[in-house]
């Protein structure tokens, strides 16, 4: 893997990042399709718009802008489940017919699009009406650096001048609990976080051209991938994720992260670390300014 | 301006699953005959739910709990297999780029939960209890064939397959790979599944004839027919490929892709996304428009989809629209979502090899919004040295790559 922002010419002009306090609204150009977002797609929009505003960017991005995009695990709430467990059960069994019956019409059609990772991408694109290419990746904090390659690479051959590089997770849900809680070693719900963050990566040379300010620079990184086992009852990795310093709490941000460190560091040195259990073992190294 | 190829990119293995054949042979010889891999759903009892049939994959060995990990594995090994026909494994160290498709949640372990029973005690029962996750996939995928590079998921929904084989395409074209496996795996044939699909309204409820219920560009489409399976590809280096001596079934050249940024189930009305997808995969192919000798359609059989994929193809091509055929494959396959790409692209390559173009089945009545030739109801020869094939996902992401005959 090749994170070479010097070959690129590229610099980050723009970094932004949400959390479950933040609001999506401000960056909405259509408020009627409020309604088709989930929590996914709520921070994705917002955290997308703060980076474009660190960039002093502006909609619409058009064609030249790409998208690169990492999603977390698919989130589903409790409620939403519950429904349609409820609506499904002859007595404590699952029964199709019921569930044909009853359940189906309980679904709300909206429940499919708030769930689905391939919709913070469209929300993205909507809202700042960025019709350049993209990469929807998923699910864990390693496939972060692999849309970063690709975005990097998309600006060295001038396919696009600005590249929209983040990761969204929703986590604190029954569906991504559950998954955290099975795996060896478990992840306690409470240190699971919601989070989305952004980067806005141009090349040096445009974003001197509009005076834009550098906002990061990669000093260094490595990234080993080693094929692991998923079955395995002991798998060789002691954590999930080991994030930047500035991250409090030892809180886990999927994919997100690397931006989520980012945007919370103001100035300075930050390091990213990476253990996890999907094989995926990297550092990099970033000066914030 | 478009991407740096420095390196031309062949495909020398492929590996297929789906419910017209379980190897490529197969699925070649059931494509050029027309026939339909859509029936009854069997997999669970349907009961009430508006649409009551797919195209399931008729699979006889060992599956796992999420029937899109078995396809893809057997898909991959076939791939594999087909690539090292003459012995020799693909030169340097290889990568994976995999169309995803969505993890669902089992009803049966709700309701073992909701009872309070516990959670399965081993590691592997556990991590498929209530959800098999998705990217376990890659890890045995890559685990399997001793793939090091960092693994690339695509989960663009209807484009990921795509998506896969392109962002594989480009790696290995601007030399930052050496071989890629790629393609893409799904199936939704589960009650979540069909009943997420029934209440937006996207699938056919045309359950009385289900051979004729899938009818891209028809007058009479109601909608897709859900598939499942997997498609594999192994993309490396021609010249990496002719050193070795394999088999070079056909050549990748371009890749483009690109956001309608418009409506969440509905295309652009002009396709403009469309269009620009398959603009980008012919300008990173330098290839002219002209050059197109055939196009695998997204086709999917819905209102919407498919008189704007008509109108992006003929702005394309302009007056010669009326002049080149478009297959829609899902006439006969169904919609394997994530996995359609990758499975078409391999319907465009044996169509190619064999200069035949597979028909779109139940194209009786033509809408006369869709006005093209769409090759209806029987296969006939074609030679084909160019192919641009189409998928485009929900959520308005658009991809499209270019095939290229192996000797063209």
């Amino acid at each position: 893997m090749t994170l070479d922002f010097a070959r690129a010419g590229a610099v980050v002009t723009g970094t932004g990042a949400a959390d479950d306090a933040s609001d999506a609204t401000p960056f909405l150009r259509l408020r009627k399709l409020r309604k088709f977002m989930g929590r996914q797609d709520d921070l994705a929009v917002a955290a997308a718009g703060r980076a474009l505003q660190s960039a002093a960017l502006t909609a619409p991005l058009g064609e030249r802008c790409g998208l690169y995009l990492a999603v977390g695990y698919i989130p589903f709430e409790a409620d939403d489940m519950e429904r349609l467990i409820e609506a499904s059960l002859d007595g404590e069994r699952f029964s199709m017919t019921r569930f044909a019956a009853n359940a189906f019409s309980a679904i709300n059609p909206l429940l499919t699009f708030r769930v689905l990772p391939n919709m913070p991408a469209f929300h993205v694109s909507l809202n700042f009406d960025v019709q350049g290419p993209y990469v929807v990746s998923y699910p864990g904090p390693g496939q972060f650096y692999c849309v970063l390659e690709d975005a990097l690479a998309a600006l060295e051959s001038g396919a696009i001048d600005i590249a929209l590089v983040g990761a969204v997770a929703d986590q604190r849900n029954v569906l991504v609990e559950h998954h955290f809680s099975r795996i060896a070693p478990a992840v306690e719900a409470s240190r699971l976080a919601n989070g989305a963050a952004f980067l806005v990566i141009e090349r040096a040379v445009d974003a001197t051209a509009r005076g834009a300010i550098t906002r990061a620079r990669l000093a260094d990184y490595r990234l080993i991938y080693s094929p692991v086992d998923p079955f395995a009852a002991d798998p060789p990795f002691e954590c999930l994720a080991v994030d930047g310093a500035c991250v409090g709490g030892g809180r886990q941000f999927g994919p997100a992260s690397l931006g989520m460190a980012m945007a919370g560091t103001v100035r300075g040195w930050l390091t990213h670390r990476l253990h996890t259990r999907d094989g995926f073992d990297a550092e990099s190294a970033w000066e914030i300014s | 301006m478009g991407n740096i190829v420095t390196h031309r990119v062949a495909v020398t293995g492929m590996g297929v699953v789906s419910a017209i054949g379980r190897s490529v042979a197969e699925f070649r010889d059931s494509l050029f005959a027309g026939r339909s891999g859509v029936g009854p759903i069997t997999l669970f009892d349907p009961a009430t739910l508006p649409t009551r049939i797919a195209a399931e994959v008729k699979w006889d060995g060992d599956v796992m709990r999420d029937r899109k990990v078995t396809f893809a594995c057997a898909a991959a090994a076939a791939a594999m297999a087909d690539a090292m026909q003459g012995g020799t494994r693909p030169a340097g160290g290889g990568g994976l780029s995999l169309g995803l498709g969505l993890e669902l949640f089992s009803m049966d372990d709700l309701a073992a939960r909701r009872r309070g029973e516990p959670a399965p005690a081993g590691a592997r029962e556990r991590l498929l209890f209530l959800q098999t996750p998705s990217d376990l996939c890659v890890s045995l995928l890559s685990r399997r064939f001793e793939l090091c590079e960092p693994p690339s998921t695509h989960v663009s929904a209807c484009a990921a397959g795509t998506d896969a084989i392109g962002s594989a395409f480009r790696m290995i074209a601007t030399g930052r790979r050496r071989w890629m496996l790629a393609g893409g795996a799904d199936s939704m044939i589960n009650p979540l599944g069909v009943a997420g699909f029934c209440s937006i309204g996207a699938t056919s409820t045309a359950n009385d004839d289900p051979p004729r219920a899938s009818r891209p560009f028809d007058l009479r489409r109601s909608g897709f027919v859900l598939g499942e399976g997997a498609g594999m590809l192994i993309l490396e280096r021609l010249d990496d490929a002719r050193a070795r001596g394999a088999e070079v079934h056909a050549e990748i050249s371009g890749y483009g892709a690109s956001f309608d940024a418009h409506g969440i189930s509905e295309p652009h009305p002009e396709g403009r996304g469309a269009f620009q997808a398959m603009s980008r995969a012919l300008q990173e192919a330098r290839t002219d428009p002209g050059e197109i000798d055939c196009i695998n359609a997204h086709g999917t059989a819905t209102p919407k989809n498919d008189p704007v994929e008509t109108r992006a193809i003929k702005r394309l091509l302009g007056a010669r629209a009326h002049a080149v055929p478009v297959c829609a494959t899902k006439s006969m396959i169904g919609h394997l979502i994530a996995a359609s790409g990758a499975v078409e692209a391999i319907a465009a390559i044996v169509g190619m090899k064999a200069s035949m173009l597979h028909p779109t089945i139940n194209l009786d009545q033509p809408d006369p919004a869709c006005d093209l030739d769409y090759v209806p109801r029987a296969a006939r020869p074609h030679s084909q040295r160019c192919v641009l094939s189409n998928s485009f996902a929900f959520g308005g992401q658009n991809a499209s790559i270019v095939l290229r005959r192996a000797d063209a």
